[in-house]
C-alpha cells in the first residue's frame, strides 16, 4: 500500500505537495508524540488527531511514511510548510481514529512490534 | 509555586482558602502561588486570608492548550488574572458536570461556599501552545510548563519535544524528580530556569516540593526579575524537603547556623563497595546538653519557637532507618554539633541525595558570613568546595549574583564530574 492508497481508502485531501507514491509499511496510532518517538516504525503511517507542528520532526526523526489527521483537522499553516520542507505527507480525513485505524486493518496494514 | 484550591474540580474539598494558607505557613513557605484550572475565582480569599498570616500569594492559573500540554501562567496581580480568565472562558468549551469531574467550589476565607464555577474546568482550550504562551505574554504574565517531566499533560510527553522558539520562561519539574534531574534533563538543554512545585490538590501534599528564590519580597515582580536573573535575584534551586537527603543536609545546617555557627561542614561519604551512604554535618555552634540531644530527633520536641514541632530531624532519622542506617548526633555545648546519618546505599528505600547546589547556593545567599565546606566521596574519588575560597574568586559580588551564582554552579558541577567513573581524578 501506498500513500496515495491510503489516502483514497480514508477520503483523506493530502495537505501537502510532496510525492504520495511512497509505499507505507504498517500503521501506529497515538496522541502522546514521546510514545510515537519511542515506538513508531520507520514507514508507518501515523495516526493522531494532533496538528502542532512537532508532528513534523516526529515523522521525519522516525523516517514515517505520512501523517493521518483525523475528525477533518486542518493542520497550522506552520505544520504544512515544515511538512513541505522535510518531505512529510500530511494527510487529513473526516474520519475519527478508530474509523480511520479500522479501515486501514480492512485493507490489510498492520501494527507491528505487536505481542 | 503550583498550588489548587477547591475551585479546581480535581482539588480537594479542604482546600480552601484559609486552609491553604495554614498548610503553606505549616510548610515554612514564605509564599505560594494560586494556580488553579482557567480560573482565579478564589485568587483574592486566598491572599487576604495570606495576608492575615504574614504569607505572599501570588497570583496564576494553569491552563490547558489544545494539544493537551499544560501551562502555568503566573501573573502581575489579580486584575491581570481577572482578564486572563474572561479570554481563557471564551475558548474553553463545555459546562461543568460536578458528577463526573468534581464540584467547583468558590469560597471565602472563613471557608463558606459563595459558589460554583460552571465551566468546564477539567477541559482544554483551543488555544495552541504557542497561541497560550503569547495571551500569558499579553497580559505581562510569565509563561512555564507545568511538571514538564509528567508524561501526561507535560510539554515533552505530550509533544515530544519543547519545539525550539517557544517563549517560555522557566520550565516546572514536579515533585516525582529530583531538581538535579530536571534541571540536567530540560532546564539546562533549553537554556531555562527550573523551578518546582507541589501542584498540591489537598492540604498534605502543600510544601511537597518548593523553591529556594533570593528575593526582596515575594512577589510577582521579584520572581520575574529572578527568573531573567536580573537586578540581583535569583532561582537558587529546590526539591522536596520530605524526601531529597540534599534538603536535610541544608536543614541541618540551619540548626546550626542558629546555633550561632561561624563554620560549617558538610561530608557526603558514598562507599560503593561497602553499600554505605553517610552524610555529616559539623557546627561550631553553641551545641547542645545530652538532655537536649537525647530528645533532638523526638518530633514534639524543639527549641525553636517559630513552630510546635521541628520534623527536620525525626525524618532524617525515619528516613536513615528506613535504608538499614541510623542517626547520631554528637554534641558538646560550647564547641557544637556533629549529626550524622547513615543509609545502605543501594537500598530500594533510601532517599535520593537530591540538588547539593541547591543546599550550597541558599547557604551561602542566606548566610554570607559562614564559612562552609562541602566535601563529596564517592569510593577513591573526592572534591572539597570552601566558600572562602568562592569568595576569593568573586571580589566585591554578592552571593546572589549571577556571577557567583554561576561560580558555585560551575564548581559543584566540575566537582562532581570528578567523581564520576570516567571522569578524570579526583582531586
Amino acid at each position: 500500500m501506498t500513500v496515495a492508497e491510503v489516502a483514497a481508502r480514508l477520503d483523506a485531501a493530502t495537505m501537502t505537495a510532496i510525492p504520495v507514491s511512497r509505499p507505507v509499511l504498517g500503521g501506529y496510532a497515538s496522541d502522546l508524540l514521546s510514545d510515537v518517538m519511542a515506538n513508531a516504525r520507520e514507514g508507518d503511517v501515523w495516526v493522531t488527531l494532533q496538528k502542532h507542528v512537532n508532528v513534523v520532526a516526529v515523522a521525519q526523526l522516525v523516517n514515517l511514511a505520512a501523517i493521518v489527521l483525523v475528525h477533518g483537522r486542518k493542520p497550522d499553516p506552520d505544520t504544512v510548510a515544515r511538512a513541505n520542507e522535510h518531505g512529510v505527507p500530511i494527510l487529513v480525513t473526516a474520519c475519527s481514529a478508530f474509523e480511520a485505524v479500522g479501515r486501514l486493518w480492512e485493507s490489510g496494514l498492520r501494527g507491528r512490534g505487536a505481542p | 509555586m503550583h498550588v489548587h484550591t477547591c475551585l479546581s474540580p480535581c482539588g480537594d474539598l479542604d482546600m480552601h482558602p484559609s486552609a491553604i494558607v495554614d498548610a503553606g505557613a505549616g510548610a515554612n513557605l514564605h509564599g505560594l502561588a494560586v494556580c488553579d484550572h482557567h480560573a482565579a475565582d478564589n485568587l483574592p480569599a486566598v491572599q487576604r486570608a495570606g495576608k492575615a498570616r504574614g504569607l505572599a500569594v501570588l497570583p496564576g492559573m494553569e491552563i490547558t492548550t489544545e494539544e493537551e500540554v499544560h501551562l502555568l501562567a503566573l501573573l502581575p496581580d489579580a486584575t491581570a488574572a481577572g482578564v486572563l480568565q474572561a479570554r481563557v472562558s471564551a475558548v474553553l468549551p463545555g459546562r461543568n458536570v460536578p458528577d463526573i469531574f468534581g464540584l467547583q467550589v468558590i469560597a471565602n476565607e472563613r471557608a463558606e461556599v459563595l459558589g460554583f464555577n460552571e465551566s468546564r474546568l477539567a477541559g482544554a482550550t483551543t488555544w495552541n501552545l504557542e497561541r497560550a504562551v503569547d495571551e500569558i505574554h499579553r497580559v505581562e504574565g510569565l509563561a512555564i510548563a507545568a511538571h514538564a517531566d509528567r508524561e501526561r499533560s507535560g510539554i515533552v510527553g505530550q509533544l515530544g519535544f519543547v519545539p525550539p522558539g517557544l517563549a517560555l520562561d522557566a520550565i516546572e519539574v514536579s515533585a516525582a524528580t529530583t531538581f538535579d534531574l530536571g534541571r540536567a534533563r530540560l532546564g539546562l538543554p533549553l537554556g531555562l530556569p527550573v523551578v518546582t512545585g507541589s501542584d498540591a490538590h489537598d492540604p498534605a501534599s502543600l510544601g511537597r516540593a518548593i523553591t529556594y528564590w533570593y528575593l526582596d519580597d515575594a512577589t510577582p515582580r521579584e520572581v520575574r526579575l529572578a527568573l531573567r536573573g536580573e537586578g540581583g535575584r535569583a532561582v537558587l534551586g529546590g526539591g522536596r524537603p520530605m524526601e531529597d537527603l540534599a534538603l536535610h543536609i541544608l536543614d541541618l545546617a540551619r540548626n546550626g547556623l542558629e546555633a550561632g555557627a561561624t563554620r560549617i561542614e558538610i561530608d557526603v561519604s558514598e562507599d560503593l563497595a561497602g553499600n554505605r551512604l553517610t552524610i555529616s554535618v559539623r557546627d561550631n555552634g553553641r551545641g547542645m546538653h545530652a538532655p537536649v540531644v537525647a530528645r533532638a530527633a523526638d518530633p514534639f520536641f524543639t527549641t525553636r519557637g517559630t513552630r510546635d514541632v521541628g520534623l527536620g530531624l525525626p525524618l532524617l532519622k525515619q528516613a536513615a532507618e528506613a535504608a538499614r542506617g541510623a542517626l547520631r548526633i554528637d554534641s558538646v555545648p560550647g564547641q557544637g554539633t556533629v549529626t550524622t546519618a547513615t543509609f545502605e546505599h543501594r537500598h530500594v528505600d533510601r532517599a535520593p541525595l537530591g540538588d547539593l547546589e541547591t543546599t550550597v547556593l541558599v547557604l551561602m545567599a542566606s548566610s554570607p558570613e559562614v564559612e562552609l565546606v562541602l566535601t563529596h566521596r564517592r569510593s577513591a574519588r573526592a572534591y572539597t568546595l570552601a566558600s572562602s575560597d568562592l569568595r576569593a574568586a568573586l571580589g566585591e559580588c554578592s552571593w546572589s549574583s549571577p556571577e557567583a551564582i554561576a561560580l558555585v554552579r560551575g564548581a559543584i558541577r566540575h566537582g562532581e564530574a570528578s567523581l564520576e567513573e570516567r571522569g578524570h581524578e579526583g582531586s
